[in-house]
């Protein structure tokens, strides 16, 4: 049983990573980003982003520069679109519902912590609520995670047991606690920001 | 893609849905509330002594969302328990499980509600062993460690296992740094007490003592290497009506060696309150019985 575990979740960290980028902001540090759409539609963190101009490596390699299609500090969100050629089939995260999370649920979180390529925490659900303890109070639902977030693993994908998409890794809470933004809240967020960009 | 993983998390969020339908938030302290585990369908609660600043007006938060108003029962500061008791029917108490059942590596969850939701960390059990004695004199049936991470709020709550019966109550206080539970059959004897009498009796001394080595000589005479130096006699205590002096050396307490400072919160136990025992103590290099009537623990 043990050893089918280890091959889930290999296989989940397998498949997740192709959909998991490298944001440089031209500063020291950098983060994560999750690839929401295959044409280059890039979700990260507002705080990964700064002000500078953006980089993003993909997981082949290639590197493209991007533009910022939106920034909310508040939410702590960003979305990017990369700009280049050959941007037409990107791989993509699989959503989950992140509004049926319970605690106690199986999740991994992968990003680039340290700058570490593609490494990967899994623990569990603490809890999901708009009111979770050291989370700004902005009404939006938040995800309380036992896991170990690091600096760098800010806007990757936090996946469900089966793979799923259902957050963005966003604020570290202690060595043992991080805090994601859920699918849903991000799927708000793309939705408010993107009319007139995007689609 | 098997379905082990998915199994699991499954299973793992089934655990704290069943355990979690009987923990409370206990609102008994200015800062974030702690939590409580049902344990009687009538009302009782049981939860972490030193979550509970207040005897009254404790503000309990009810599984399904209610509210109500918690009094004190008692507690136990030496094992860190303490039971409250709410108007209640019907209410879901937590199904228990015995250390004896417990392995090191069991999966351990530990679950809160210091907030409206449940929430939960996961974890393993680190460390079983049979009985053990709390910093504060406390007995805990036994030694129940895990490496779960205690979010804040946490303490009172319960450790679960993975078929989500209770293993213990979860306190930050009784070690610092280290996830310890209070084993089920601890809780049970402790509630058992708090209902009969209020409060579980500890004797009481009035002493500060270190552990020093007692000269060769001595040492061979009576056959103990150490014995407990006061440090301070506490002005009005039992010790002080003793006539017990700061810098005497107690090597036993009613006939019972006194070699460390365990040896001595063990033989301060409830039985021996009120009673009039032999200390036999060194005094100026000259060995001395002196009788002590041993106090209660406030």
């Amino acid at each position: 049983m043990l050893s089918e575990l280890n091959s889930d979740l290999e296989e989940i960290v397998t498949r997740v990573r192709r959909s998991l980028v490298h944001v440089h902001n031209g500063r020291r540090g950098a983060g994560s980003g999750t690839i929401w759409h295959a044409d280059g539609l890039i979700v990260t963190n507002a705080h990964v982003v700064g002000h500078g101009p953006i980089k993003v490596e993909l997981p082949d390699g290639r590197t493209f520069p991007a533009q910022i299609l939106a920034r909310d500090v508040e939410q702590d969100l960003a979305a990017l679109r990369l700009e280049g050629i050959g941007l037409a089939d990107l791989p993509t995260i699989q959503l989950g519902d992140s509004r049926m999370l319970r605690p106690g649920e199986w999740v991994v979180a992968l990003g680039y912590p340290w700058g570490v390529e593609g490494a990967a925490t899994a623990g569990i659900v603490i809890g999901m609520s708009a009111r979770q303890p050291e989370t700004p109070g902005n009404g939006r639902d938040w995800i309380s995670l036992s896991l170990h977030l690091r600096p760098g693993h800010s806007g990757g994908p936090l996946v469900d047991a089966q793979g799923r998409l259902v957050g963005i890794n966003t604020m570290i809470n202690g060595p043992d606690v991080g805090v994601a933004i859920p699918t849903h809240v991000a799927i708000a967020f793309l939705k408010g920001a993107l009319v007139g960009h995007y689609r | 893609m098997s379905q082990t993983l998915t199994d699991l998390s499954t299973a793992l969020a089934a655990a704290v849905e069943t355990a979690g339908a009987s923990v409370v938030r206990v609102e008994a302290r200015r800062r974030m509330p702690a939590s409580g585990i049902v344990w009687s369908a009538d009302g009782l609660i049981v939860t972490a002594h030193h979550v509970v600043e207040q005897d009254d007006n404790i503000g309990i938060g009810l599984p399904d969302g209610g509210s109500a108003t918690a009094s004190l029962v008692g507690r136990d500061p030496s094992t860190d328990l303490a039971l409250l008791r709410i108007q209640a029917r019907g209410l879901r108490p937590a199904p228990w499980i015995d250390a004896g059942a417990l392995k090191v590596g069991h999966l351990a969850l530990a679950l809160g509600r210091p907030n409206e939701s449940i929430m939960a960390t996961l974890g393993i059990v680190s460390a079983l062993s049979k009985g053990w004695r709390t910093p504060a004199g406390g007995e805990l049936d036994t030694y129940l460690q895990s490496d779960v991470v205690m979010y804040p709020g946490f303490s009172g709550g319960p450790l679960v296992s993975a078929a989500g019966e209770v293993m213990g109550v979860n306190s930050s206080a009784l070690l610092r740094g280290v996830s310890l539970a209070i084993p089920a059959a601890t809780v049970q004897q402790v509630v058992e007490t708090l209902l009969t009498h209020g409060r579980v009796r500890r004797g009481y001394l009035g002493v500060s003592a270190q552990v020093v080595r007692l000269p060769a000589g001595l040492a061979q005479q009576i056959d103990q290497e150490t014995g407990l130096l006061l440090g301070s006699v506490e002005p009005g205590s039992p010790a002080e009506r003793a006539g017990l002096f700061m810098g005497d050396t107690i090597v036993t307490l009613d006939g019972q060696p006194v070699r460390h400072l365990d040896d001595l919160l063990a033989l301060l136990s409830g039985e021996r309150v009120g009673a009039s025992v032999t200390v036999r103590i060194v005094r100026g290099g000259q060995v001395t019985d002196v009788p002590v009537t041993i106090g209660e623990q406030a």
